[in-house]
């Protein structure tokens, strides 16, 4: 089945506007001709509901395309995210999202055969132009990884580390800095007497809270999640879920997830992408309760993906 | 159940599968684990063999010298008048001398007398001196004439039916009497016969009185003989013989002179003759020594004019006298016994305080004591620095004075009775011991008896030097050479090889690891990869060709550019750099991709202004000529320090700037363009540049000022095979596997740290620094380590490029020995189970130590590195 649909995704590339653009929203009930035809090549319009207009965008994508070696994995993009809010990026495996949230911060530039098209911008700022210093950019962001990936180094320096980088030398502003992150991370208290001790000593869930108070320690204009809870407990995952909710109105957070009812429980706003298109985004609470389409109730509810 | 399949014909695929592997697979598994094991062990062994085989040759070296009871001799007849007693080769015949002027030869197997012969003008005899080789002599008359010859066993071989002839008819390896000496059947069935020879020269008038005292040696251009006549008048004569090389005529010169010492006031109270009188190999000296230790030197290089040249007491403990004297093999050092059992090795040294007349000062270099008995008689072996020391208590010693052991004692006479005789024979392999009424013979098992730990790695004093060295010469051209056996130099040589090796290459080697996986991309790393490493591929010889023909030449050619070059090229790499940064933003990013080819451009860059500059800098800190200059001969010790201090003036500017300007950059940068800012950072840049330069001179003016020259130690004289050039040729060779294992340890460095770090804005420069180096910080250190490994056993750069001078110096300029290139260029000419060969095989075994102790301490890094890495 895999193999297939990867062969048919090839032939896409052969003719990347395909002619037969069908608008199958019209005809509700038609879930499987609609995935069907995203699978065949067809460009579907996403769903794109008023709510997310609401609130004023922090990062802008248009018409965001991207290509590995001469495989197409992200198919015309367009999609605000809100100022101030979680926004949940949710799809089966392989639909695009990390790519997406890898591409905000442009680190899909380290590699090699990655070709785009289309632009952001953050805060009207053009991410992808020609003169835009990537290093500038990374710096107004803070990502957190699926796999918790602290420095080799003591817990105070891990948090400092964009300051460090900055070449901040003042150790009060250092110390500072420190314990409101990690505050605001919620792992002050766990941690405060061994800052000095290494980062790598302490278990799974204050790790990936480690990098999201590293993450924090930036002042990033917008925070990027990639599936932070998927390689931990149920019980830190809660603290992290606790955590999340506590950075919404201060963060933008755009978090990808694979897990509906982390999506449900901690986003203001979710988009659900398919194959590398977006399928429909809409306020939370919309996409979980009254999906406009079919197959992202199929999806949420579990009856595919 | 095993091997049925309920579900047969059932099942998913519509086969069934057998429960039990297949019998073919069980047996091909068993061969495969076996042929691994062994394979493995094999290996382990392979490694473990030549490590054994190494210490197999090598451990000889330290075992226990032996003397074993050989044999019980009759003397035959008193010993009464006998004064010298020496021994063939196999010690199976010893002549006698005797005050009288007869010599007798006897049979050492039953004592009887074979042959008997007389001086001329025997009963007159009245002084007499024997070579210790054992074939010349020196004899004084009474009425003031000298007689010099041989006197000595001499070897022919003779026709077998002669010897049967003479109703003797010797089993192989014996000897019998024949003639006027002793037949041996050899191994070879060859009949070898030895007899007395004793051939005398015309006398020689050389005083007016009785002589009592003689001595004679011969130099490279005649014979010399020195003479103590009764009236205390030391007379020298010089006998020179000079063939015509075309009428082939010899032409005999005679001259000489004669000191009064009594006039001289240096005869003791009494007017009593000194107990010896010694003539130096080289004529130069000769010595007077009294039995209660005082010893005078008169100066003979002038032989027409002696004059007194110093004296010493050589027993300065009151009341104790000095009981016996020889001269060592060379008749150089004087071994001196004494009646506190002491035996003491003294020899002339360039005199310290220079107020002596020939410049010399006779010093006590070895002092060995331990038998609490008075020496008797000394025996310098001919080959080599042992001694056979006996005592009056009946002790006979072998000694090895350079490196000061006793290597085994025997009870002589197992009566108690003194040692007056003793003899070596002349292959060091029998020992002759005489007391009163009886002789034995030892077989002396003491191979190496030069070779001692202390020998090895302490300071040793050989003769002629001025103070205790550590000293690797292994051959020379005389006979009376003692080849010295240190490995210190060696093993400084090792270092000295690696370390500026490592200078060289390890920077650049890292450097080049750090750009290719944090820089370069991905598409040019995996094929720059495997280029840096098909360097590894390069055979050293024909990099040691290269270093040796054509790098090392180059370099004495270019001596001040290369050395500007050191400054210039990282000057015009980091000048380039800033210039970059005045470009406008725009340009900057679009061009991205040519600043590698910008950077290139550097090297040409710096290389020129290091030839623009070259001899500007040869002309103002070197005097113009830096060959010169470094030989200590024009110039001060300014340009020198200069050449030192930069590179710490450098770090300091360096670290000042880091400390202090960044941060007041940083802040006063906001608000400005980055044009302005890139603009500032060049103005700093050039004026670091210039602060550094102008605190090297500040700094060298000063140590110069002090009157601190820098020439000596880092610097000194120039010679064309050098440190510097294995240094660089040598860390060109050890780049590949740096640079591999370096690249490995980095690429290792998982990929979600560097996201990590880019991800908070980190520049790649940055993330290298702070995250990847750290990181793979142990695996780094392991590729230094098996760099440093590799820079140890090289062995054919070093040879053809370090000029191979076992010697003990920092300087960069000269050259050096390694154990390994030391072990190549000896190992075709020791003779096998030789002292030295077994020194080579220990010279191999250190290398093996010292590679196998690098290589597992960076496997333990390694491995440490791996299991934190699994970490990560």
């Amino acid at each position: 089945m895999r193999e297939k649909r990867d062969m048919e995704t090839q032939s896409i590339v052969t003719r990347p506007s395909p002619p037969d653009a069908v608008d199958l929203r019209r005809r509700p009930g038609s879930g499987e001709n609609r995935l069907a035809a995203i699978a065949a090549g067809a460009a579907v319009p996403a769903d794109i509901h008023a709510g997310v207009f609401a609130s004023p965008a922090v990062l802008d994508i248009e018409n965001f395309n991207l290509w590995y070696g001469q495989k197409q994995a992200l198919f015309d993009l367009t999609l605000p995210i809100p100022r101030g809010k979680v926004t949940a990026l949710i799809g089966p495996s392989g639909c695009g999202k990390s790519t997406l949230l890898r591409s905000v911060n442009r680190l899909n530039d380290l590699i090699d055969s990655v070709r785009i098209e289309g632009d952001m911008r953050l805060n009207g700022d053009s991410i992808y132009g020609r003169s835009v210093d990537v290093i500038e950019l990374r710096r107004r962001m803070g990502m957190v990884f699926q796999k918790s990936n602290p420095f080799p180094m003591s817990i105070f320096e891990n948090v400092v580390y964009p300051l460090r980088i900055d070449g901040e030398r003042n150790r009060n502003v250092l110390q500072e800095v420190c314990e409101r992150s990690l505050r605001g991370a919620a792992l002050w208290d766990e941690v405060r007497d061994r800052l000095g001790e290494s980062a790598l000593g302490l278990s799974g869930g204050q790790q990936q809270r480690l990098c999201i108070a590293r993450a924090i320690a930036a002042e990033p204009e917008v925070l990027l999640m990639d599936e932070p809870c998927s390689a931990l407990d149920p019980i830190a995952t809660a603290k992290i879920e606790e955590l999340i909710a506590a950075l919404r109105g201060e963060y933008s957070i755009l978090i990808v997830t694979h897990n509906m009812q982390q999506a449900s429980r901690v986003s203001d706003d979710t988009a659900f992408m398919y194959l590398g298109r977006l399928i429909e985004y809409g306020p939370t609470v919309e996409i979980f309760t009254r999906p406009h389409l079919r197959e992202t109730e199929d999806y949420i509810t579990g009856r595919f993906g | 159940m095993a091997g049925e399949n309920r579900n047969a014909g059932n099942g998913f695929t519509g086969r069934r599968r057998l429960r039990k592997p297949k019998a073919t697979v069980v047996v091909a598994d068993r061969v495969a684990r076996s042929v691994i094991t062994l394979g493995g062990i094999g290996g382990i062994g392979a490694v473990s063999l030549v490590g054994l085989f190494l210490v197999y040759v090598a451990a000889p070296l330290f075992l226990p010298s032996r003397l074993d009871a050989e044999r019980a001799v009759a003397t035959g007849e008193p010993p009464a008048g006998v004064v010298h007693v020496a021994v063939d080769e196999s010690a199976t015949m010893a002549w006698a001398f005797h005050r009288d002027g007869s010599v007798l030869v006897r049979d050492l197997r039953d004592g009887r007398t074979i042959h008997r012969l007389r001086v001329p003008d025997g009963p007159s005899l009245t002084c007499w001196s024997f070579s210790l080789e054992g074939d010349r002599c020196a004899l004084g008359y009474a009425d003031g004439s000298v007689r010099l010859g041989t006197l000595g066993f001499a070897t022919e071989y003779v026709d077998a039916d002669d010897v049967r002839a003479a109703g003797r008819e010797p089993a192989i390896g014996e000897a019998v009497p024949f003639r006027r000496g002793m037949v041996e059947r050899t191994p070879e069935d060859q009949f070898r016969y030895r007899e007395i020879v004793l051939a005398l020269g015309e006398p020689l008038v050389l005083a007016a009185g009785t002589l009592v005292r003689i001595d004679q040696s011969r130099g490279p251009g005649g014979s010399l003989v020195a003479a103590l006549d009764v009236e205390g008048r030391l007379h020298v004569g010089e006998r020179r013989e000079r063939r015509n090389l075309l009428t082939g005529e010899l032409a005999t010169q005679v001259r000489g002179g004669s000191l009064d010492l009594r006039a001289a006031g240096l005869l003791p109270a009494g007017g009593i003759a000194p107990s010896h009188l010694l003539l130096t190999g080289l004529g130069d000296n000769v010595m007077l020594a009294w039995p209660d230790g005082r010893l005078l030197r008169v100066d003979t290089t002038d032989p027409a004019d002696p004059q007194p040249a110093g004296e010493v007491d050589l027993v300065p403990e009151a009341g104790r006298r000095l009981t016996a004297i020889a001269f060592q093999s060379g008749k150089a050092s004087l071994v001196t016994g004494d009646d506190l059992g002491r035996v003491r090795v003294w020899f002339r040294v360039k005199d310290p305080e220079g107020d002596s007349r020939d410049g010399t000062a006779l010093v006590l270099a070895h002092d060995l004591s331990g038998i609490p008995a008075v020496a008797t008689a000394i025996t310098p072996s001919v080959r080599t620095r042992m001694v056979a020391v006996g005592f009056a208590d009946g002790t006979a010693a072998l000694y090895h004075l350079t490196s000061e052991r006793r290597l085994v004692t025997v009870d002589a006479t197992g009566d108690g009775e003194p040692v007056e005789f003793l003899a070596l024979a002349p292959r060091d392999d029998l020992l002759y011991a005489q007391t009163g009424g009886a002789a034995r013979i030892w077989r002396i098992v003491a191979p190496h008896p030069e070779a001692s730990w202390r020998a090895l790695a302490g300071k040793i004093w050989y003769e002629g030097y001025g103070g205790p060295a550590w000293i690797w010469q292994s051959s020379a051209a005389t006979d009376s050479f003692e080849p010295k056996y240190s490995l210190m130099p060696l093993v400084f040589g090792t270092l000295k090889a690696t370390f500026y090796s490592l200078l060289f290459g390890l920077p650049l080697a890292w450097l080049a690891a750090l750009y290719t996986s944090e820089f370069l991309a991905p598409g040019a790393r995996s094929r720059v990869k495997p280029v840096i490493e098909s360097m590894a591929s390069l055979p050293s010889v024909v990099l040691g060709f290269l270093a040796a023909l054509v790098f090392a030449p180059a370099l004495e050619r270019w001596v001040p550019e290369s050395l500007t070059a050191v400054v210039t090229i990282p000057f015009a790499f980091l000048l380039g750099a800033h210039l970059w940064q005045l470009l406008p933003r725009e340009i900057m990013l679009r061009r991205s991709r040519c600043r590698l080819g910008g950077m290139v451009l550097g090297l040409p860059a710096g290389l020129w202004l290091a030839f623009a500059l070259g001899p500007t800098v040869e002309r103002t800190l070197f005097a113009g000529d830096i060959t010169a200059w470094l030989a200590g001969q024009v110039g001060e010790g300014t340009g020198g320090w200069m050449l030192l201090l930069l590179p710490l003036s450098a770090v300091a500017v360096v670290a000042a700037n880091v400390q202090i300007v960044d941060g007041w950059l940083r802040n006063s940068s906001t608000g400005r363009t980055a044009r302005e800012v890139a603009l500032l950072d060049l103005l700093r840049f050039l004026l670091s540049s210039a602060l550094a330069v102008a605190l090297a001179w500040g700094g060298a003016s000063l140590f110069a000022a002090m009157a601190l020259d820098p020439r000596g130690g880092f610097l000194d004289t120039y010679v064309q095979r050098n440190a510097l050039v294995v240094g660089m040729v040598m860390g060109f060779a050890i780049i590949p596997i740096i640079y591999t294992i370096s690249e490995d340890a980095l690429a290792a460095v998982p990929g979600h740290l560097r996201a990590a770090s880019l991800g908070a804005g980190a520049t790649p420069w940055q993330t290298a620094l702070r995250v990847v180096v750290p990181t793979a910080l142990s695996g780094l250190f392991s590729a230094m380590m098996i760099g440093l490994g590799r820079a140890v056993g090289e062995t054919m750069i070093v040879l053809m490029a370090a000029g191979n001078t076992p010697i003990m110096e920092w300087n960069v300029f000269n050259g050096f020995r390694t154990l390994s290139a030391n072990v190549a260029v000896e190992m075709p000419e020791a003779v096998q189970n030789s002292t030295h060969y077994r020194m080579l095989f220990l010279a191999a075994l250190t290398l093996f130590v010292l590679t196998f102790l690098l290589n597992t301490v960076a496997e333990a890094v390694r491995t440490r590195f791996r299991r934190k890495s699994l970490q990560l």
